[in-house]
């Protein structure tokens, strides 16, 4: 599927933590647990207990090589 | 001190423009320079002003990293990154960026200038946090239920003092189970008794220990590990109306299972729901007799018990009103006493609803529905009245029709009714095309009717925008907030929110699409504030035909003269506009 990834894969969920910080954290971890790279957190909201955070997973930046494009493997 | 305040930015320099204010204010000498000043030249006024900090501002993400690291090398090589204090902030930055680059400190989004100059002058800086006290609210003070017009009046009196006659002589099963639950509440041993007048379901549970499909026993274990973490959460109480004071956001919660249901409760108050609906299996409202003890299930709607009404009592904040639906099945007074035991704010109770669309026969409900509403008086739950009929394809004033005959015959027993319209986009709407311009008039013109009938609380449900939801998310959670700014805009009491997976039938809703909602309705609040939705004057030609329709509809139920039968003869909705009478508990009603 990556190959045909315009961009980014987002990933959005709410995760018990005790501030943005841990949330972030343990986000960002768990998305290069996944084997991503160039990976970012575009928005976490953090209140008491609980973050709603997404995620994001860029596949390919503006100037990459697109598999989308070229096929297979390019990036 | 003396600032050289550089926006590193093509166009943004907003924050340090207010942060240069701020500094002069203070006495300080500022050298404040326009966005896009070439890094070269930034270098150059530092040397010659040789200010005490360089204040640099980025917000544009693009390149951030690149553009910072080399300016703060440039510094260095000027020799001014010894001399001079760099600090960095904006939308791109990051402490951790900062650091890592090498600048003295760095601000990142939602900062404010105070902590800044907490920085800068080496005062301590405290985040104020605005505490917000949430108090639970009466939704039904202040009403005076008072019929305003004479004629309709007369009919309302009419046809519940023909319900109450009619149901003076009557019982059936679910009202001597909830009049022996009651003793058994107060310590008396009649489960026998209890058990006589249950289904096979609900006797096998009791005598031979079998559960229901798809139902399981929650441990003791579990439920300390739940009440320990329930225990640890804590939250700023959070207000989504903007400074308005209606309407109250409720959520409905029913995930089959108590524990994720107390998750799904707390964060919606986290992000700032005010109350709460609790949802039952559809197959609890067809069964004679209720379970007990703490029970999951793996399906939607999450069953009834004391038990488990009280878990989920001790999860709910203190503030947040609690509404346990009893209104549609054979379980009806039973599931208004278990309410009321559990601490229970609110229950639902509509007879012509839960026997038109349903599942319950007509004469079984209205016996049940009127004991049920004393049960209500007694215990001082308000009820609200819901007209989901209408999603079945009743028209909404035959629906309306019903409603008020339930609240005025709920005012007549001493409870406090509270309206309950759907804003939907229902099927009569479709085949009238009643909304094909928009979704506010034909919403706008319920309200304005039912208000020219009864001084009662209005609280659309349920949830608002029902029909008007897709799968997608961001359209889903823009028809709620649109349909909750039509009704902050006719100043209601309540609504009732749909999650982001409203239109999604197969799974669970999740918890992040509760929060899309809420996050959405808080930005619809915000946005008018007191402005209003203004519609247009179709609403009022729909409010007038409305009062119209429910008039003709109440007089046809009065002359009746036998409201169970106007209920089987379709004065309330036909078959053929999509209300059929319900069998569950048919011919289960006797004399006594």
């Amino acid at each position: 599927m990556i190959e045909r990834i315009v961009d980014a894969i987002d990933i959005e969920t709410t995760l018990l933590s005790k501030d943005e910080e841990d949330a972030k954290n343990t986000a960002i971890q768990y998305l290069k647990s996944l084997g991503f790279s160039d990976v970012d957190v575009v928005f976490v909201e953090h209140n008491g207990f609980a973050s709603r955070i997404r995620l994001r997973a860029y596949v390919f930046r503006p100037g990459d090589k697109y598999a989308w494009i070229f096929g297979g493997d390019a990036r | 001190m003396k600032f050289v305040l550089f926006p590193l930015d093509p166009v943004h320099d907003v924050a340090l423009k207010m942060l240069n204010r701020e500094l002069l204010k203070r006495g300080h000498q500022t050298v404040l320079l326009p966005p896009d000043t070439k890094m070269e030249e930034v270098v150059e006024i530092c040397q010659r002003e040789m200010p005490d900090f360089i204040m640099v501002s980025r917000t544009v993400g693009y390149g951030a990293a690149e553009l910072l690291a080399r300016f703060i090398d440039m510094l260095d090589a000027a020799g001014l990154r010894k001399k001079c204090k760099v600090v960095v902030g904006g939308k791109a930055i990051t402490k951790e960026l900062a650091a890592e680059l090498g600048y003295d400190a760095g601000f990142g989004e939602r900062t404010s200038w105070e902590e800044v100059i907490a920085y800068i002058e080496g005062g301590g800086f405290e985040r104020k946090k605005v505490a917000v006290t949430k108090i639970k609210r009466d939704i039904t003070h202040g009403y005076t239920y008072e019929v305003r017009d004479g004629t309709f009046k007369d009919l309302l009196d009419k046809i519940a003092d023909q319900i109450l006659a009619w149901a003076k002589d009557r019982t059936s099963p679910g009202i001597e189970r909830a009049k022996i639950k009651e003793k058994i509440l107060e310590g008396e041993e009649l489960l026998d008794d209890y058990l006589k007048l249950c289904d096979e379901l609900v006797v096998s549970y009791f005598r031979k220990n079998v559960l229901p499909k798809k139902v399981r026993f929650i441990t003791e274990e579990e439920k300390k590990k739940f009440e320990r973490l329930v225990r640890g959460i804590n939250f700023d109480g959070k207000i989504l109306r903007h400074g308005l004071d209606k309407p109250l956001v409720f959520v409905q919660y029913g995930t089959g299972c108590p524990f994720m249901d107390a998750m799904h409760i707390k964060v919606s108050e986290a992000w700032g729901a005010d109350g709460v609906l609790h949802f039952d299996p559809s197959w609890g409202a067809r069964c004679e007799g209720l379970l007990e003890g703490l029970l999951a299930h793996e399906e939607d709607g999450s069953i009834i018990t004391l038990e488990n009404l009280k878990l989920i009592k001790s999860a709910l904040s203190n503030s947040t009103l609690w509404c346990v639906r009893a209104h549609r099945g054979l379980n009806t007074p039973e599931t208004v006493l278990l309410a009321a035991h559990a601490g229970a704010d609110l229950t639902k109770i509509n007879m012509v609803y839960g026997s038109l669309n349903g599942g319950t026969d007509p004469e079984r409900l209205t016996v049940d529905g009127v004991f049920a509403l004393q049960l209500s008086a007694k215990y001082k739950l308000a009820f609200d009245i819901p007209t989901n009929e209408e999603l079945g394809g009743v028209p909404a004033p035959k629906a309306f029709a019903g409603m008020l005959v339930v609240a005025h015959l709920g005012v007549k027993l001493g409870a406090r009714p509270i309206l309950k319209p759907l804003f939907c986009y229902s099927p009569d709407v479709m085949i009238n095309d009643y909304m094909k311009d928009n979704y506010v008039d034909y919403n706008a013109g319920k309200i304005l009717a039912l208000r020219r009938i009864m001084d009662a609380p209005i609280w659309p449900g349920e949830p608002i925008g029902f029909m008007t939801h897709t799968e997608d998310r961001v359209q889903s959670a823009m028809t709620t907030a649109l349909h909750a700014a039509l009704a902050s805009s006719l100043e209601l009491d309540a609504i009732t929110i749909a999650s982001t997976d409203e239109a999604y039938a197969r799974g669970a809703i999740t918890v992040s699409a509760r929060i899309d909602t809420l996050r959405a309705i808080a930005e619809a609040f915000r946005f008018f504030g007191h402005a209003k939705i203004e519609p247009t004057k179709k609403a009022e030609e729909y409010a007038e035909k409305m009062v119209n329709d429910i008039y003709e509809t109440l007089k046809k139920v009065a002359e009746r003269q036998d409201f169970v039968a106007a209920l089987y003869e379709g004065l309330f909705g036909t078959r053929e506009e999509g209300a059929n009478p319900g069998r569950a508990g048919r011919g289960t009603v006797r004399k006594c």
